[in-house]
């Protein structure tokens, strides 16, 4: 039986790209043929169901009964990878709860693969979220994600600070997300496809779409950094190592 | 597989190499050929392809994301067009820095577009460089160096390596004298009637036509490198 692993994507401010984030999370976990399904704590309306409907599913992550949606089903559900859109501000109490029902345990254990995408925000509040979460963390997979997506003055504020609350985290590890011409984020944003889709000029229903080849070209040039970032962490040897994969590729 | 179309981009990071002259060339080329032709213009404020070309030439600007979907957009689009870009010196880094980033030539290719690359040598290093990095940026294109016979007799060949069986596009000399005649517009290479009634005489009618056939030559071989280039691929990706 494969090891489920939960990916939590949040931050404690709005509009800092966290669904963002995930959306690119789910393509890269798609493009490794692992099977992926997401939450999306936006209730009642989901933006990253609206990209991936098929894979997501609108909840509440402080009701119980969406938390045994959650987590009851590690063990059966045919995806591997759960990946969690926390909604701003949720992000403490969402680690708080999970601490509360022994997840974080289970985790310490092995028994479950459990990751943390912290998307920064340009402000220093965010920082002291840093400590915060680090308290309940302990040594679980901490990225801290500097999302360049929409900004070109982002982080203006003293690496020495930053560097004191990064510290903090035992094996917390940086990722940079690099910035997307607006344009091309816009029209990726209206075709309501993921990033994968949009790259192959496909639709919401797959079919054959007409975007312009210049953004889409942006959009892959911009998805491969993003996916390289991600390499670079071992993100898919983390969710899938390389003893189940070298098993699956026996076996197929 | 066969190319339906292609488009040939016309380079130099200097200034003055005769790009211009080039991309004429080549357009009524093409129009001679009886092909289809579109040019479009990079040089930011000098409108001279579109005083000989009218019909043909769009001018284009890479500076801003609109003017990029407007070219590169244009460039790939499906239709039955051989398209010859004149790309300005002060635009060179950046129109390739764009055609590198969102992978113009492999998009080409995939819609059966072959891409050529003509690049003017002069013996400067920020050509020499240039050069070399297109040769390593862009390796499914057809990468042809230019010898301009008018800025000199030197081809510079030690300095641009060659892919094996590519020679050099030569653009021979055209006596001085009839610099005048084709540098007045209107003027059209592919329209023998024009010389007449822009008064040319005869004689150095004459002389361009012959001056014309060798580049002509020069052109139709090109032609057959970039089928080559197409042939050769679909043999080593296996078709």
């Amino acid at each position: 039986m494969a090891k489920p692993a939960v990916i939590l994507v949040g931050a404690d401010k709005g509009g800092v790209g966290k669904t963002t984030v995930a959306r690119t999370l789910i393509d890269y976990f798609g493009a490794h043929q692992t099977p992926t399904r997401a939450f999306d704590t936006e209730s009642p309306r989901g933006t990253l169901k609206r990209f991936h409907p098929d894979l997501t599913e609108v909840v509440n992550v402080t009701a119980v009964a969406d938390q045994m949606k959650i987590f009851d089903t590690l063990g059966s559900a045919d995806a591997k990878v759960t990946v969690i859109d926390v909604r701003a501000g949720l992000l403490s109490s969402t680690l708080q709860a999970l601490t509360d029902i022994g997840f974080l345990e289970s985790a310490k254990k092995g028994q479950i693969t459990f990751a943390v995408f912290h998307i920064l925000g340009p402000s220093i509040a965010s920082l002291e979220e840093i400590a915060e979460t680090a308290r309940v963390m302990g040594d679980a997979n901490y990225f801290l994600v500097k999302n360049f997506i929409n900004n070109t003055t982002f982080f203006d504020w003293d690496p020495a600070t930053y560097n004191s609350y990064f510290k903090r985290i035992k094996g917390a590890e940086e990722i940079t997300i690099p910035k997307l011409n607006e344009m091309a984020y816009e029209q990726v944003e209206v075709a309501s496809v993921p990033f994968v889709s949009f790259v192959g000029n496909k639709g919401v229903k797959n079919e054959a779409a007409n975007y312009s080849f210049v953004l889409r070209g942006y959009v892959r040039h911009w998805l491969g950094n993003v996916w390289g970032e991600y390499d670079r962490v071992k993100l898919v040897d983390l969710v899938a190592p390389k003893m189940e994969s070298n098993v699956r590729q026996a076996a197929g | 597989m066969s190319f339906r179309s292609s488009i040939t981009i016309i380079a130099s990071p200097r200034p003055r190499v005769g790009k211009t002259l080039l991309a004429r060339l080549l357009a009524d080329f093409h129009r001679h050929e009886g092909r289809a032709v579109a040019t479009f213009d990079l040089n930011a404020g000098d409108k001279t392809l579109e005083h000989f070309l009218p019909e043909q030439t769009t001018t284009a600007s890479i500076r801003d994301i609109n003017g990029q979907i407007a070219l590169f957009d244009r460039l790939v689009a499906d239709e039955n067009t051989t398209k010859v870009v004149d790309l300005g010196h002060e635009s060179f880094e950046s129109f390739f820095a764009v055609t590198h980033q969102i992978g113009f030539v492999e998009e080409a290719l995939s819609r059966s577009i072959g891409v050529a690359i003509l690049f003017t040598m002069t013996p400067d290093k920020t050509s020499v460089e240039a050069y070399r990095s297109l040769r390593a940026r862009f390796s499914h294109a057809t990468l042809a160096p230019v010898h301009n016979e008018m800025l000199g007799p030197a081809q510079h060949r030690d300095k641009y390596p060659l892919a094996s069986g590519s020679p050099v596009v030569r653009i021979p000399v055209l006596a001085p004298g009839l610099r005048r005649y084709i540098e007045t517009p209107p003027f059209s290479f592919a329209d023998a009637q024009l010389a007449e009634t822009a008064g040319i005489p005869v004689s150095a009618h004459v002389e361009i036509q012959r001056w014309l056939r060798r580049i002509y030559l020069e052109f139709r071989e090109l032609d057959l490198r970039i089928l080559l280039a197409d042939l050769r691929s679909s043999i080593r990706f296996g078709s």
